[in-house]
């Protein structure tokens, strides 16, 4: 079994980092440095900014956030939110970024995938689902923070997406976000099933047991965390002891 | 223009539009003040509460007292609390019981189409641990006061809006309760008649003028009699309810209207993650609700969309002008931020529902588009190969505003 990821989330809103729950919700936690620079030490595996209002105001504006972070943070950044063209993915990769997270423009424009994964290559074109189920093995791809649906089933559009170029899934259920009450592994699973690129869950994470369930039943390849982070109801360190003594495999860092 | 509708408030509007400098709200809103500076008094008035200005220890120690003297010692009912079951009605009810140790009876009256998400919430809120009275009034006659508000004051939440302000008095009055919690003084909070701001609470005089001295629900009778929509039998049956009791009875019961937010902060989108918190609340499933960007508000209702869309028409503010207004005071998002959500969903129309809607007032599309037309003011509105286009919207710049305005000016009849 590969190294299990953690991976921190931090959406953000103009100069702030917030939380919302069912990507609803603006609540300000504080400044995204501060904490990026607080799961780096701790040994996160990677991180994972989010414009999360970038599609629905049409602007885009971490390049400034992700270039800080570049600076002291060394470990993959993942950039989302407000990305539409190739042009901007070029510049928020100059910033810093190592990939770059796609929703709302793919899905109004799906031959952006292959062409961001030709330039940059397929491991740095992420797509980004925010998905709500609609009924049993049943999910609706939504766009705009899980405000707009695109009437596209997530099962085919993974798929579709993966065909075209996509080299992982950050896979998001709005339905948990934000709730502590675990991913939505039914969801996760029916993705992993379906593609054979790494899919990130995100959306729930609220125990240990949360983790180990989709890791071991869902079969994610990585896992997002936000707001037990950003409320310190855990700690890295402690999560990564936790899953470890469980028995699943992550990376080994040095206790500095 | 709107020569048909009994609203006054159209009949006072300003013709050209001024936004507030900070927020997105125009002088277009009835009762709305604007400074010297061209600030609103929502936006006055989010500065004091956010500011140093307001002290809300202070205000905490205030609502202390106020329940410490009427708090029940045998468990009877000791406060009113009207609540839908939506987020801001979970917030009070519960910080009223389990903060403050109160015996809250809340009271609802039904939507005129519940949603099943908001039927849901509203059982979900009575399972958190609720009494609650659940008051239906005749169908027959609320949708025909729902027609009537709709055609002639263009608004058809009218019937909902007599019965969930006044319900709660009667049995507040019946029971011997001295306490009426509502959530947020509106006037205040979006905007409106700012003098009762730094009061618990509105006089019952106040009351009755704010919300109905425009628009009486004996107006609507009158005129559903005249048209024979409405039966004199039902005219006279017509729920007590939809009126405030006598102001002699409601003196004698002392029970007195107070708003929450007198007493704290209020803050909506608090309120929501309150809600996520601490009940099996829920946001709207389908994501956004139509005609705003938020997920959280006004749920409970199909017919919802209809108000806020007429209050578009009407005014040239739609729900999410109100919306983004509010939360550009409670510093959520920007100036900025809020003209953009405007430009992109005010005045959205809520189709998800339209055909329910007309089937429920009893009107056919055609009867519905010419009602609609009738509360388009020329100062708002023009046509432009045959689609209307909103004037002197919150999006535009100042110049091109102004031109809106000289061209309306110069084509009015003198």
């Amino acid at each position: 079994m590969r190294n299990i990821r953690l991976i921190a989330r931090l959406d953000i809103k103009g100069p702030n980092l917030i939380k919302g729950v069912h990507l609803e919700g603006l609540r300000i936690i504080g400044d995204p440095q501060l904490y990026t620079s607080r799961y780096y030490q701790q040994g996160i595996d990677e991180i994972l900014y989010m414009d999360t209002v970038a599609s629905l105001y049409q602007r885009n504006n971490l390049a400034e956030i992700v270039s800080l972070a570049s600076r002291d943070v060394f470990v993959p950044i993942t950039v989302g939110g407000g990305i539409r063209s190739l042009e901007d993915a070029t510049h928020i990769l100059r910033a810093g970024a190592d990939k770059v997270a796609i929703n709302t423009a793919v899905i109004k424009d799906p031959t952006l995938i292959t062409n961001i994964a030709r330039r940059f290559g397929s491991q740095c074109m992420v797509l980004s689902v925010e998905a709500k189920r609609r009924g049993p093995e049943s999910w609706e791809a939504y766009t705009d923070n899980g405000r707009e649906p695109t009437g596209r089933l997530v099962l085919d559009w993974v798929k579709e997406a993966v065909e075209r170029g996509a080299g992982e899934i950050l896979l998001t259920s709005v339905d948990q976000e934000g709730t502590r009450k675990g991913y939505d592994v039914e969801l996760v699973s029916a993705v992993t099933a379906a593609v054979s690129v790494p899919v990130i869950a995100s959306g729930g994470m609220g125990t240990i047991a949360h983790v180990l369930d989709v890791v071991q039943r869902g079969k994610a390849d990585a896992v997002a965390v936000a707001d037990v982070l950003h409320y310190d109801r855990m700690s890295v360190v402690g999560i990564r002891d936790e899953i470890s003594k469980a028995g699943i495999p992550t990376r080994k860092i040095c206790q500095l | 223009m709107n020569t048909s509708s009994i609203d006054p408030q159209l009949k006072v509007q300003q013709k050209e539009v001024r936004y507030c400098t900070k927020c997105v709200v125009s002088n277009q809103r009835p009762r709305i003040q604007f400074d010297s500076e061209g600030v609103c008094n929502a936006c006055r008035f989010a500065e004091r509460k956010y500011g140093n200005e307001i002290d809300w220890k202070a205000r905490e120690r205030e609502l202390e007292q106020l329940l410490d003297k009427h708090r029940s010692k045998d468990g009877s009912y000791d406060v009113v609390v009207p609540a839908s079951g939506g987020k801001d009605s979970i917030y009070v009810s519960r910080e009223l019981k389990e903060k403050w140790g109160m015996h809250p009876l809340t009271v609802t009256l039904a939507p005129f189409l519940y949603t099943d998400v908001g039927y849901r919430n509203f059982q979900n809120f009575i399972k958190a641990g609720f009494d609650n009275l659940f008051f239906n009034p005749n169908g027959q006659l609320h949708r025909k006061l729902s027609y009537l508000g709709f055609e002639l004051m263009g608004d058809p939440w009218q019937p909902f809006g007599y019965g969930v302000y006044n319900y709660p008095f009667h049995v507040a009055v019946k029971h011997g309760i001295k306490l009426v919690f509502f959530g947020e003084n509106g006037e205040a909070e979006y905007g409106g008649n700012a003098k009762n701001d730094d009061i618990p609470g509105h006089s019952l005089e106040d009351f009755a003028d704010f919300f109905y001295k425009s628009t009486p629900l004996d107006t609507l009778l009158a005129e559903g009699l005249r048209r024979g929509l409405i039966s004199e039998a039902e005219a006279k049956g017509a729920s007590h309810f939809y009126r405030l009791p006598p102001y002699e009875e409601v003196r004698k019961a002392g029970s007195s209207l107070y708003f929450y937010s007198y007493f704290n902060k209020w803050v909506p989108q608090e309120n929501y993650y309150y809600a996520k918190e601490h009940t099996a609340f829920e946001a709207n499933p389908d994501g956004r609700s139509e005609g705003t960007y938020s997920k959280y508000a006004s749920l409970d209702d199909k017919t919802d969309g209809f108000h806020y869309w007429m209050m578009f028409i009407k005014f040239g503010l739609g729900r999410t002008t109100q919306d983004a207004a509010h939360e550009i005071r409670d510093g959520h998002i920007t100036r900025e931020e809020g003209v953009a959500l405007v430009k992109r969903y005010d005045g959205e129309f809520p189709k998800l529902y339209f055909k329910e809607f007309i089937d429920y007032i009893g009107i056919d599309e055609e009867k519905f588009w010419s009602i609609v037309d009738k509360y388009r003011a020329p100062h708002l509105w023009r046509k432009e190969n045959g689609e209307w286009k909103l004037r002197q919207a919150v999006w535009m710049d100042e110049a091109e505003r102004k031109k809106d305005y000289e061209e309306y000016s110069s084509n009015r009849p003198a």
